[in-house]
């Protein structure tokens, strides 16, 4: 037998007593961030209203995206406590003369609950990867949720890895994650990956230089700074204006990159950022995040979701 | 290619664009080499489907045009260096052509969709039923070619020159369409290819504008492609083997009225004469209401059952029997007529029940169709004529009306047709089979204007020929400017470069837009055909026809000059014999009666006797010398006495 889908495995359930459900969180796919200030350490003597990073140029040679998706829902409850599934993927589209093909891709697919629950689900499961959720506390369907959710999370996020890892197994063409180098020890500290932050939820700078920095002009970058917080991975990391913010957001256009922290990183701020200005064109849209969001990363994750499993 | 080829596209079927049991979507690669009209095979578990594609699509991730202004900062050339080109999507229409197993009729399936494989055309196309049979009636029409594939396609003669259906009818726009060149490589097909067991097959040809079909027995350049295809079709690039010409004379009645009057070429062109015998059945068609009404009919047909070509016994008009052959008798007839009336004075203006007038009109519209058909209605009854009762099989008969009256035109039209549907119909035309090729079909069966015999003749044709073996092949710039029922009736139509006008009319509402973009800019040697057993038009390619373009020929073989009478009379005979002096011939018909001389050079021709010369001057009978009459002395009536002389 295969893979068992969620309308087969959600009739499954319902016969062995569970109550079925069909809950499907809103914004389900997006990650949970605390909004913080964590000061940075300025490695760059510029100011912080940044500078200009020159014209925009092609990256030169094969440059590949790195994106993951993640989508899940309650399927049913035992009694009060949620069973949750989940499909992950993770896939690296590479680039060459202007066309991005598929390089590597990889798909998993999670069911999340209590041990007890997951003893009951016992030939149900078949292609679905199991993750027991703590079973210390009272049942909380919220709690259990939110819980089953981190797991996601983590499991998606260590899916990119093993892909990320894989696509540097066998080529050393620049890659671009989507979102935060830290993720991974090897990501850090790999001269050839840069990691794109759309989200602002922690920032690097308070007060008056968080002014300068959050109006930075089209096609200025700040300084180069190492993000605080990050003993084990540590990386360099810069803010970039893609686009005019003026009558927008302070947000609006504005990515937030990380590479290797090494000085050649450092040499090399100004023409890596001229090269993801290039990347502004096309743009992806219709995603609402269009304004930061590459048209490489935007692809992958298109291709992840027209190809997903249902 | 093999079956075994990896699919070139997947059906795809959505609420907005759903597979039908006729019509399905399918998307490919960018780099794919589907295009309109190319033959596709979906294979999916338990039935296949060959469908044609009939539309295309291409559209990328791009939600309005503004986005790609932003992308580009409004700047054109920044859009062209984009580092990554947008996602574009290449999906196709194809309507099907046929589903296996047939029943139950489903909606295509999700499947594979693969390039069709020569195999896949002939069954896509139901080529199997007539060309793998027992007893094949396939006809090479040309090749279908998409995606690297070539393939024969073959038209069945049972449709094509009946009795399940015939008649073809190719429209295009002038000079881009290829409509006389393919009508000469299908006719170059049919002739190599007819089946034995459908017997015989003729084709008869009228040039109605310039040198267009007169050189059909002469080889033509052909490029090594063309001959690629020949091969490919199984047909031999060679130019008609057995082809006649027919022209009427000029006016002077020696020279032809054709552009094929070349020396070179004199063996194989034949004078078209006509005497008052031969035009006599459709001298009435020619006219309309106006011209010949009831009265006028009756009188007609009076002459036709009782006058011409019999002895016609009428004290009143002569004491020995008329007889009536020719215009000069029939002229004769009318005169001994009125002399008769005016022998009677006032008081009588009736012959025969006949008013005076109806007889004066009609002697005025015969007598207008033999001054109007001067050079192919002769005075004299002697006719050349078309070789009824013994057409030989694979025989091209082309008849150059190019240069005539338009009346005259539709004397030659209605004429032969009539008298090849009356060989057919008594099985003793010589063949079993003729096709007929009209040009211009828009002016002779116009969808509006006056009903003529003409186009009344055509309808018929193309009505009831199928069940004769008398086949309409025709071509016209408009399809919508001719009789809808005599292009309906075409069981085999077929498109080349077509107008964009004409194309936006209703009756090319089932073409798709891209099917008509195509259409709109076909290159020379393709064509769409539709065909019974095509449930869907398909395009092919067809290589030149292996004979000498008019326009070629008429550079290759110019024209011979008009000579004056006497020349022309030796230029004649000297084609039937060219040891003849030009001395001996002019001397011979020096101070003839020009009408003597026609008349004997008319039999000559007709006769084609061993010693030409010796059989031309005895036609021309014994030579009357002028008697010199002396002037007889007249006595004046004056006398010189006269005293007031």
């Amino acid at each position: 037998m295969g893979t068992m889908t969620w309308t087969r495995m959600r009739r499954a359930v319902a016969a062995r007593g569970f109550a079925p459900a069909t809950w499907i969180p809103a914004a389900s796919e997006g990650r949970a961030e605390e909004a913080t200030i964590q000061p940075a350490r300025l490695l760059e003597d510029l100011p912080l209203s940044g500078r200009a990073v020159g014209p925009a140029e092609p990256w030169p040679g094969v440059v590949a995206f790195l994106d993951g998706v993640q989508r899940y829902e309650v399927m049913a409850y035992a009694d009060s406590t949620p069973l949750v599934v989940a499909e992950i993927g993770a896939a690296v589209l590479e680039r060459r003369e202007r066309r991005l093909r598929l390089a590597l891709a990889e798909r998993r697919r999670l069911v999340i609950a209590r041990p007890q629950v997951l003893a009951r689900l016992e030939g149900t499961t078949e292609g679905h990867e199991t993750i027991a959720l703590p079973d210390e506390g009272p049942v909380h369907p919220v709690r259990d949720f939110q819980l089953a959710r981190r797991a996601v999370d983590q499991a998606r996020g260590r899916l990119e890895v093993e892909v990320g890892r894989r696509y540097r197994n066998r080529s050393d063409a620049w890659l671009i994650v989507d979102g935060p180098l830290t993720e991974s020890p090897q990501w850090a500290c790999d001269p050839r990956m840069l990691g794109v932050s759309k989200s602002h939820a922690t920032l690097p700078f308070g007060g008056e230089e968080l002014d300068h920095y959050l109006r930075l002009a089209p096609g200025h970058r700040s300084p180069v700074f190492e993000p605080a917080g990050h003993a084990v991975t540590p990386v360099y990391s810069w803010g970039l204006r893609l686009w005019p913010w003026e009558g927008r957001d302070v947000l609006h256009g504005l990515v937030r990159i990380e590479a290797a922290p090494t000085l050649e990183t450092l040499a090399q701020a100004d023409q890596l950022s001229r090269w993801l200005l290039a990347e502004r064109a096309p743009v992806s849209t219709p995603d609402p995040r269009w304004d930061r969001l590459l048209y490489g990363i935007h692809a992958v994750e298109q291709y992840l979701r027209a190809s997903a499993e249902r | 290619m093999s079956p075994a080829a990896p699919p070139i596209g997947r059906v795809v079927a959505t609420e907005l664009k759903p597979s039908t049991p006729h019509q399905f979507h399918f998307w490919t690669a960018r780099e794919s080499p589907i295009g309109i009209g190319a033959i596709v095979r979906v294979e999916a578990p338990g039935r296949t489907v060959l469908g044609i594609v009939t539309d295309g699509f291409a559209y990328s991730d791009l939600v309005t045009p503004i986005h790609d202004v932003i992308g580009a900062d409004g700047d054109p050339a920044s859009a062209l260096e984009a580092p990554t080109e947008r996602a574009e999507i290449r999906l196709y229409t194809a309507a099907v052509l046929r589903q296996l197993p047939e029943e139950p009729l489903q909606p295509v399936p999700l499947g594979a969709v693969h390039l069709a494989t020569d195999e896949d055309v002939v069954t896509a196309l139901r080529m199997d039923a007539f060309t793998q049979s027992a007893e094949p009636t396939g006809i090479p029409c040309g090749v279908y070619a998409a995606g690297g594939l070539e393939a024969p396609v073959y038209l069945d003669a049972d449709f094509l020159l009946g009795p399940e259906a015939a008649h073809l009818n190719i429209t295009g726009v002038s000079g881009l369409a290829t409509k006389t060149s393919a009508v000469e490589f299908l006719l170059a097909s049919i002739f190599q290819t007819f089946p034995a067991q459908k017997g015989t097959v003729a084709a008869l040809c009228f040039n109605v504008k310039g040198p267009d079909l007169l050189f059909l027995d002469q080889p033509g350049a052909l490029t090594e492609e063309d001959r690629r295809l020949y091969a490919r079709l199984g047909l031999r690039a060679e130019p008609f083997r057995n082809v006649r010409y027919y022209a009427p004379y000029k006016p002077d009645g020696v020279n032809l009225n054709t552009l094929r009057t070349h020396e070179a070429l004199a063996a194989t062109t034949v004078p078209l004469v006509w005497g008052l015998r031969e035009v006599q059945d459709y001298t009435e068609d020619l006219h309309n209401r106006d011209d010949v009404d009831a009265k006028a009919g009756a009188f007609i047909d009076f002459l036709a059952e009782r006058v011409v070509g019999r002895e016609f016994r009428d004290v009143t008009l002569a004491d020995a029997p008329l007889t009536v052959r020719s215009f000069a008798d029939l002229e004769d007839f009318f005169r001994r007529i009125f002399d008769f009336m005016e022998s009677q004075g006032r008081s009588s203006e009736v012959w025969r029940n006949h008013h005076l007038a109806t007889i004066r009109k009609v002697r005025n519209r015969l007598g207008n169709i033999s001054v109007r058909a001067k050079g192919l209605v002769t005075d004299d009854g002697v006719a050349s004529d078309l070789p009824w009762g013994t057409f030989a099989d694979r025989s091209v008969h082309v008849i150059d009306v190019a240069g005539l009256d338009p009346l005259v035109q539709d004397l030659v039209f209605a004429r032969v047709v009539s008298k090849l549907r009356e060989h057919l119909e008594r099985r003793d035309l010589g063949v079993d089979h003729v096709v007929v090729f009209v040009d211009e079909l828009n002016k002779y069966a116009p969808n509006d204007g006056p009903d003529t015999y003409v186009r009344r003749m055509l309808l018929d044709l193309s009505e009831r020929g199928r069940y004769l073996g008398l086949v309409l092949f025709s071509a016209q710039q408009f399809r919508s400017q001719v009789m809808r029922r005599v292009v309906g009736n075409a069981g085999t139509t077929v498109f080349g470069r077509m107008d964009l006008d004409e194309l936006a009319l209703p009756g090319y509402a089932t073409l798709s837009p891209a099917t008509k973009a195509k259409l709109a800019a076909l290159p020379k040697g393709e064509l769409m055909i539709r065909h019974p057993h095509f449930t869907q038009p398909l395009f092919v390619r067809f290589p030149r026809p292996a004979v000498l373009p008019g326009r070629v020929g008429v550079e290759r073989f110019p024209p011979a000059v008009d000579l004056p009478f006497a020349q022309a009379v030796v230029r004649q005979l000297r084609a039937l014999d060219p040891e003849i002096p030009p001395s001996r011939v002019e001397q011979a018909i020096h101070g003839r009666r020009e009408e003597d001389v026609r008349r004997a050079l008319h039999t000559t021709r007709r006769v084609r006797p061993e010693n030409v010369l010796a059989f031309f001057t005895s036609q021309l009978g014994r030579r009357v010398e002028r008697e010199a009459v002396p002037p007889r002395s007249v006595p004046a009536l004056k006398r010189s006495d006269d005293p007031y002389g």
